[in-house]
């Protein structure tokens, strides 16, 4: 199911040209990041490259990583998925509630919230498919019962000390580099590696790419997008969890202001919404630059909602820059 | 009930097969397929029980007038999401859209001492231009108006926020016009012509049901309108019949723009203030209207009838659980059912008409 489009092309954008566009996305989007790092290094007189300052700056880039990643890979599929933000907020409020009011352990708990986050993807996809209606339909409807489920779980309360060991875990360095960090690039890497490396992710970006080339070579576009939702649930899930490991203290708000981020970091890091086209390197540079507006914010106190207004300005100029490089723009 | 479904002749899919014959597409969809019937029956059902479990719920000062109001501003934001609908494109931007507007129409009282009916020009203007800007970004790049549309809220969502705080003390305007406070909370009945009252209608009602007659008869009976629909149906046929595609587009997104800053100006007359939290929880509702009425985001085919069905739907399901003392948040959990429920069973319908030979 792509997306409704005013444009119609004859012919999809060749394969060989796409990967092209998308490593000059990549090499863009890291000049562009490392320029904008050593511009706010210089700028704030050394204080970004701070040990402290620079933990700080990878901490909270897990979270976004993750998000972003678990949009990309529906949108790998031609769908979209507005539950990731929510999602991610059920799942660290679930996880907590588990060990604060159940007393599980801590393992165990975070076992939960990853299946948590998968059996919603898989409910997502399997509604998606069996109803055939819009993905972005059925995760607005999906969206709206998750944050309702979400509230009811401790209404407004926020859970402290659930867990010291995961706490301190999230909040620990290896090397100077923090836990929850590491723990993204590792999942940024599995996905990168199911994309490139597994049959199944090929699948997924097959069926993204040409539906109908994709069922005629023998592969379930269904299946793909069962796939895909699930995937993205286990992803937010992942996100969850590094909230939980993170925060230290997590209530029902959770998740609300994750929805940008989901989709600007795929968007600005090159990947097509119309599916077929991945990128984790462009994903996870885009979420790196994100970061930066935020911690250019915080450096030099600017009010946060210029963040809203350069964050969204950034999304729209990447999508027409991108629609020009591939040549598909104008009518 | 006549089929109110407004669309156009042929629903041409790339995919789709050869078209069915014509005195099949004559036949229509048997009367049960018509999501307008099964919305009618579910709404009366609905209040039946819900007058049945809480009397108040008739009750016409505690529910039918406020649920009045709140059907008048869902309307209009379901008509809002309609008018790029109808071209197969999305308007996630509708909730700051309409903040937007109301932030003009809030600022033109504030600050220019304005009459109310320049406050509603103003936010109709800002509404018109920044869905204008969508539809122009849409056809100019190509790009997806749901990626356009999610972008310029964002970007808006900030907007909004700084205007407020950079123009108002604290998060809202604060002075009131003359007439405001009327048109909030006075009803028909409250007018007198001797000894003969008008109906417990409130005063905003009536400006609903002129952009419901407006949009109708757009889509219906203009040139316009159908050629919207056109593009919406399949638009590389509208474009190699003639019709300026682009134009229709941007106008498309301008109408639903101007809907949008309606929507805002209405809600912020009905919460009594003018502040950034305007249009918030719009998404969901412009959605759930218009696809509940039968309304194809697909394009092509729009239903104004069944927008008003599915606003009237969202407001007694609102309202009747809120009587029965249901929490905010199992409020939300119904209503995401609800929306699941009603699309199954159009599915399901589909399914059977399909079955039955007879191409929806």
């Amino acid at each position: 199911m792509t997306l409704p489009s005013l444009v119609e092309t004859a012919a999809g954008p060749s394969g060989p040209r796409v990967r092209a566009s998308l490593r000059g996305t990549e090499v863009v989007l890291a000049g562009l990041a490392l320029a904008a790092f050593v511009v706010l290094a210089v700028t704030t007189g050394g204080n970004l490259v701070e040990p402290a300052t620079l933990r700080a700056v990878f901490q909270f880039l897990a979270v976004p990583m993750v998000i972003g990643l678990s949009q990309m890979v529906v949108l790998a599929v031609g769908q979209m998925n507005l539950s990731v933000g929510v999602l991610t907020g059920l799942t660290a409020v679930a996880a907590a509630a588990l060990m604060a009011d159940r007393g599980w352990p801590a393992w165990l708990a975070v076992l939960a919230a990853l299946v948590l986050g998968l059996v919603v993807g898989l409910a997502n996809g399997l509604l998606v498919v069996l109803t055939r209606i819009n993905g972005f339909i059925i995760t607005l409807a999906t969206m709206t019962i998750i944050s309702g489920v979400r509230y009811g779980i401790n209404g407004t309360g926020t859970y402290q000390g659930y867990s010291d060991g995961l706490v301190s875990l999230g909040r620990a360095s290896v090397l100077g580099i923090p836990t929850v960090f590491l723990a993204a690039v590792v999942v940024a890497v599995l996905v990168w590696l199911f994309f490139a490396r597994a049959v199944r992710g090929r699948q997924l970006l097959a069926s993204g790419g040409n539906p109908l080339a994709a069922r005629l070579s023998g592969i379930s576009n269904d299946t793909s997008l069962v796939i895909a939702h699930a995937l993205s649930g286990l992803l937010a899930g992942v996100a969850g969890v590094l909230v939980l490991a993170l925060s230290g203290s997590v209530n029902a708000s959770i998740g609300d202001d994750l929805l940008l981020p989901s989709f600007a970091a795929p968007i600005i890091g090159g990947v097509a919404l119309a599916g077929g086209v991945v990128s984790v390197l462009g994903t996870c540079l885009a979420a790196f630059i994100v970061r930066l507006v935020d911690v250019a914010q915080a450096q030099y106190n600017i009010n946060p909602r210029w963040v809203d207004l350069v964050v969204g300005a950034v999304v729209l100029g990447a999508v027409l820059l991108s629609q020009k490089r591939i040549g598909r723009g104008g009518t | 009930m006549p089929d109110t479904t407004t669309s156009t002749a042929s629903q041409a899919e790339p995919e789709a097969p050869a078209p069915a014959p014509v005195d099949q597409r004559r036949r229509g969809l048997p009367w049960w397929a018509n999501p307008r019937v099964g919305l009618v029956a579910v709404v009366v059902a609905l209040v039946a029980i819900f007058s049945g479990l809480r009397p108040s719920f008739l009750d016409v000062d505690l529910t039918l007038v406020p649920m009045q109001a709140d059907i008048t501003v869902f309307v209009v934001v379901g008509l809002a999401q309609l008018a790029v609908l109808s071209l197969g494109h999305m308007n996630l931007a509708v909730p700051r859209m309409a903040a937007l507007s109301a932030f003009a129409a809030g600022f033109t009282y504030d600050k220019l001492h304005a009459p109310l009916v320049v406050g509603l020009l103003a936010a109709l203007l800002v509404g018109t231009l920044v869905g204008a800007l969508a539809g122009g970004i849409i056809t100019w790049t190509g790009v997806n108006s749901f990626v356009v549309t999610l972008a310029l809220d964002f970007g808006l969502l900030g907007l909004v926020a700084l205007l407020y705080s950079w123009f108002t003390s604290g998060v809202a305007f604060s002075l009131h016009p003359d007439g405001m406070d009327a048109l909030r909370s006075d009803t028909f009945n409250d007018y007198c012509a001797g000894p003969i009252c008008g109906p417990p209608v409130p005063l905003v009602v009536p400006i609903a049901v002129v952009a419901l007659v407006v949009v109708g008869v757009l889509f219906r009976f203009s040139r316009l309108g159908r050629e919207i629909l056109m593009c919406g149906s399949n638009a590389r046929a509208a474009l190699l019949s003639g019709i300026p595609v682009s134009r229709r587009v941007i106008q498309a997104h301008a109408l639903s723009g101007l809907l949008c800053g309606l929507a805002g100006w209405l809600l912020a007359i009905n919460n009594g203030a003018f502040s950034a939290s305007v249009g918030e929880n719009f998404l969901l509702p412009s959605f759930l209207a218009p696809v509940l009425g039968g309304t194809l985001l697909a394009g092509g085919a729009v239903s104004v009838v069944g927008t008003l069905l599915g606003a009237i739907l969202n407001s007694v399901i609102q309202k009747g659980l809120n009587l029965l003392q249901f929490e905010v948040d199992q409020l939300q959990i119904y209503i995401g059912v609800v929306l699941l429920v009603a699309l199954s069973l159009d599915r399901v319908r589909h399914v059977l008409a399909d079955r039955r030979g007879v191409r929806p």
